[in-house]
């Protein structure tokens, strides 16, 4: 098999799909790549609305997505940040923002100082010192700008996103550019003697023919369960929710320009402003709880709340491998994972842009498949831990699924990472991190975690540090973050 | 509580003890450390690494060394690269540059261009973009500029400089930061009852020197980390089969080349590397395809200029101490492992296991005597790690060959080679994509360098590279080209460079014949 690749076929209708379409036909329209989406319709698995990570402005950016537009179309609004309540027990809350924390203290990153206060018995948040976190409690939003070492640029933001509005929004922006669509289930695959798909039948009667094939289908993956029993990593042990719910809510006066979870008895709600409406679910274990009573604590916790969709089940973990023959799994086809560090989109895109830099030059691309599957097995892992993660630090949450979370010993590489931390305050990242050194640091203050000691080295340049030096610092923030306009205000103008 | 001062005992004084006191003494605040050094002017030095990598520079910043000084008492010269002669075939040649290749086009890596290029019909080499390439086929040398839009800034540099003189610069850097040296020999160990941890060593003078963190930098044997501790050796002799060297010092002759040689031969290869005032010079073979005798004499009618002192020979075996942090002890240097010397990387990873341990440490040490273990374990595995990916880098140049004219390379182009490395090559060949990480040496150019220059062909390059149009392809490579050759051209020599820069004093009676 040497036939060159010159039809993609994606199956799948929800955002994973239609960004995976968009994107690979930009990239390689110049080459004749002709795209083809299956439409099978949202996936069972989708939300009603989520939220992303700052890299979906990038992802926009690569589609040629305005984003102005975007927003005005869709009723999105901007992230700052995630708080957290309730995860260290009743009254624990902490913000882990899109931002740094402070600025270097002699080329030493700033959150090392507060360990060192934290040791010397002051500790302090570090939301003190980032714009971001300080904006977001205030309610205001602006898009960073300036050169980059100013403080103005020391954030950067995510979406919170309608899930139906976005999905149409990238409809129609991949149909621009040329992918075409066909809206039919999947019925059957047609195999070559080697066993790469040939084409896909259709329930309307069509086949489909192509060299490469994507499943962006979500959790159902409708075309990998067609190649047969898949090798899974099953990540349950760690992570214990394993249903969703989710639905519309009316508007939250002021637009808080941040996403909210709240640890409840038998996993996370969560809770997201839209320009004129809002979102709320709840992601849960159903040994701890009925979907019942998860419908009745979600709406007790949301008033107003709509009737929510069906029941989303979450088999956390991922396949062995994401690129079999001639067909690739991205999204919730490739991995489960709950929602908790907004990454799904994130996980899509790496594994678009993984995909575009190894477009297969043939049908046959078994070593880009090989490299494909190595380097999307990190990024997903990476993802992983630091979901996991949020369970295990700092004091734990009395209750009975919160003592279950953290039952199983943690994955050998978040172990290590925790006790390097919890040994000297150091924050070691490999190949393949989504989430970078500030993102584990706002993470592990924010639970409350402090090490038993700092590095000799880091130490002498932070101890001698006061907390009256960096009042200044402090004093700045505050002044710029009340500077900025309300989120609400700033997304009406948007919208206008 | 203040900490109380870490107690520091550095077993052996060659590259890799003095390198470690100079940066203990350097980095750690005087009242927070007590650093000894024993050494046996007894016990020869190897010397080990008279070529290094540009990391070097980042050591001697983090430290406060004087380069220009260095150089000076180091009889140093520049170093912009090495070259590998006979590799991949008889008669080919080609330079591992420290800079790069062009850079990226429309956010392809630029050498998917040059082969697209090539393919085209182009008959450019690659050498002919990058600049500390041209430059050192050039003998020149200029130091690179910070403007990142400069093709000055697009390369780096290293030294090439005498390994025992560097021992006796750093010695008087540590000993001026109070480093305190014994000239003893170590004649007993005692271990801790509690852990197994080395408790103290007994010097031949009777004193008994004990410590909280002892540094094993005592070569090859590994007098604490292996002789008393039992660590453990991981060989990989299996894919660097040559445990051998034969090492020998002769007179310069012709221009100073800013680079290092580094010429396959009949069972192995030989070094060569030019100072100020001698050349370094030696033989890297395996025993199982050449006699000691033998590889003397081949090394001895190679030799640029006239021999000044009989060729020394060396043993080792390549590989890794299982772990180079057991207890309280600490390998650095060859004590902790053997990587040959074909990409001068034998400083670097004394470099970075001294950086390593000291970004690790937290000062709690002095006070209770005992290491965190999950400290001891996070920095083994990022030493590992260096380790693991210098070995396979190594191990493609014996690997990537086509030379079938004697035994050791018949075995080389057909031995089982790490996955890891398998994985690499193949994907290098079928779309020149080369598999990169954040961590460790050797970055994307240099895997380049070897591949093309071993004759890894890839059979294909990036589609992405295909969408831009041809012409413009081609103006910019020319560019590119353009300004490479006129760059270099405008460099002063290397010898100029070093007489204006950092001219050493002629050989004393310090510098080893």
């Amino acid at each position: 098999m040497t036939a060159t690749v010159t039809r993609v076929v994606v199956v799948g209708g929800g955002a994973v799909a239609w960004i995976a379409a968009a994107g690979l036909r930009r990239a390689f329209r110049k080459r004749g790549v002709d795209v083809l989406v299956v439409d099978t319709g949202m996936p069972a698995d989708a939300p009603v609305a989520r939220w992303t990570l700052p890299s979906q402005r990038a992802m926009h950016g690569l589609l040629g997505i305005p984003e102005p537009e975007l927003l005005r179309r869709t009723g999105a609004t901007f992230k700052l940040a995630t708080e957290h309540v309730g995860w260290q027990g009743e009254g624990s809350h902490f913000f882990h923002a899109h931002g740094d924390i402070g600025t270097d203290l002699a080329g030493t990153p700033f959150y090392k100082f507060l360990v060192q206060q934290a040791l010397n018995g002051q500790p302090e948040s570090p939301e003190n010192y980032s714009l971001a976190a300080v904006a977001a409690r205030l309610g205001r939003f602006a898009r960073p700008m300036g050169d980059e070492k100013a403080l103005t640029s020391s954030f950067t933001y995510g979406f919170h996103l309608d899930e139906a509005a976005y999905v149409s929004s990238l409809a129609a922006h991949a149909a621009q550019l040329g992918v075409r669509r066909v809206t039919a289930p999947l019925v059957a695959v047609s195999r070559l003697p080697g066993g790469e798909v040939e084409s896909l039948q259709l329930a309307n009667g069509e086949s489909v023919a192509g060299e490469l094939f994507l499943d962006c289908s979500g959790a159902e993956s409708l075309l990998m369960k067609q190649l047969g029993e898949e090798e899974r990593d099953d990540w349950s042990a760690w992570l214990p929710c394993d249903r969703m719910i989710s639905a519309r809510a009316p508007a939250i006066p002021q637009l808080p320009p941040f996403t909210r979870t709240v640890a409840a008895d038998a996993g996370w709600c969560w809770r997201l402003p839209l320009a004129r409406t809002s979102a709320a679910g709840y992601v849960y274990s159903s040994a701890f709880a009925s979907d019942d009573t998860a419908l009745r604590h979600l709406q007790s916790a949301v008033p107003g709340l709509e009737a929510p969709g069906r029941v989303v089940l979450l088999a956390s973990g991922r396949r062995r491998r994401f690129w079999e023959k001639n067909c690739i799994a991205l999204g919730a086809a490739a991995m489960q994972l709950e929602p908790l560090a907004g990454a799904e989109l994130h996980f899509a895109q790496l594994g678009l842009g993984t995909l575009i830099e190894l477009f297969p030059l043939d049908v046959s691309g078994a070593i880009e498949g090989a490299e494909f599957n190595r380097v999307m097995a990190e990024h997903a892992d990476s993802l992983r831990d630091f979901t996991i993660a949020h369970y295990r630090v700092g004091r734990a949450r009395p209750g009975d699924f919160w003592t279950a979370a953290r039952a199983a010993p943690p994955p050998q590489r978040l172990a290590d990472r925790l006790d390097l931390y919890q040994a000297s305050g150091r924050i070691n990242l490999h190949d393949f991190e989504t989430f970078e050194e500030v993102d584990w640091a706002w993470l592990l203050l924010g639970a409350g975690v402090i090490p038993a000691a700092l590095e000799l080295q880091i130490r002498a340049r932070v101890e001698n540090v006061t907390p009256q030096q960096v009042a200044p610092l402090r004093a700045h923030i505050d002044g710029l973050a009340a500077s900025m306009p309300r989120h609400s205000e700033y997304v009406q103008r948007s919208n206008a | 509580m203040r900490p109380q001062p870490l107690k520091i005992v550095i077993v052996g004084g060659g590259t890799a003890g003095w390198m470690t006191a100079a940066a203990f003494a350097a980095v750690l605040p005087a009242q927070q450390r007590d650093i000894r050094l024993i050494e046996s002017s007894e016990i020869g030095i190897v010397g080990v690494g008279e070529a290094t990598l540009p990391h070097i520079r980042f050591f001697n910043r983090r430290i406060g060394i004087d380069e220009p000084e260095l150089m000076a008492h180091t009889q140093a010269t520049f170093k912009l690269g090495i070259e590998f002669v006979n590799w991949a075939r008889v008669g080919d040649s080609y330079i591992h540059p420290f800079g790069a290749y062009g850079s990226k086009m429309a956010g392809v890596p630029f050498h998917h261009y040059w082969l697209r290029a090539r393919g085209e019909g182009s008959d450019a080499s690659i050498e002919d973009y990058s600049l500390p390439i041209v430059a050192s086929r050039l003998n020149r040398f200029a130091l690179p500029s910070d403007d990142p839009t400069s093709v000055m800034s697009t390369f780096g540099y290293a030294f090439q400089f005498d390994a025992s003189l560097y021992a006796k610069y750093l010695r008087g850097f540590a000993e001026q930061r109070g480093v305190q040296r014994t000239d003893a020999k170590i004649v007993d160990v005692t271990l801790r009852a509690a852990d197994g941890g080395v408790e103290s060593v007994k010097l031949d003078n009777g004193e008994v020197v004990d410590g909280h963190l002892f540094i094993d930098c005592s070569g090859f044997r590994g007098l604490l980390i292996e002789q008393a501790l039992k660590t453990g050796y991981d060989e990989w002799t299996r894919w660097l089969p040559c445990d051998r060297a034969m090492a020998v010092p002769c007179e310069n002759s012709g221009p100073l080349t800013p680079y290092t040689r580094a010429t396959a031969r009949e069972a192995g290869w030989q070094w060569r590397i030019p100072l100020q005032h001698r050349m370094g010079n030696g033989y890297v073979y395996s025993s199982n395809f050449i006699s000691d005798d033998e590889a003397a004499a081949k090394l001895l009618s190679r030799l640029d200029g006239k021999p000044l002192a009989d060729p020394r020979p060396l043993r080792f075996t390549a590989g890794r101490r299982r772990k180079t942090w057991n207890r309280n002890v600490v390998a650095i240097g060859l004590a902790g492992g053997f990587l040959e010397p074909l990409e001068s990387t034998s400083i670097y990873l004394i470099q970075i296991a001294i950086t390593t341990l000291l970004d690790y440490l937290t000062g709690n040490e002095g006070a209770t005597g005992q290491f965190d273990p999950r400290i001891v374990e996070a920095y083994n595995r990022w030493i590992e790690m260096e380790y693991d990916r210098v070995r396979d880098f190594l191990i493609l140049h014996y690997h990537a060959t086509e030379r079938d004219d004697a035994e050791i390379w018949n075995y080389c182009r057909t031995m089982d080679v790490p996955d890891s490395l398998k994985h690499k090559m193949e994907l290098f060949r079928r779309r020149a994509r080369v598999v990169t990480y954040k961590d460790g040496l050797f970055l994307e150019p240099s895997w380049l360098a070897v591949y093309f220059g071993q004759r890894v062909m890839p059979t294909a390059w990036d589609p992405l590279a295909d969408a831009m149009d041809a012409a413009e392809m081609q103006r910019q490579l020319q560019s590119v080209r353009e300004q490479v050759q006129s760059t270099a051209v405008r460099m002063s020599t290397h010898e100029e460079f070093l007489a204006k820069y950092c001219p050493a004093t002629p050989p004393s009676m310090g510098a080893r014949a």
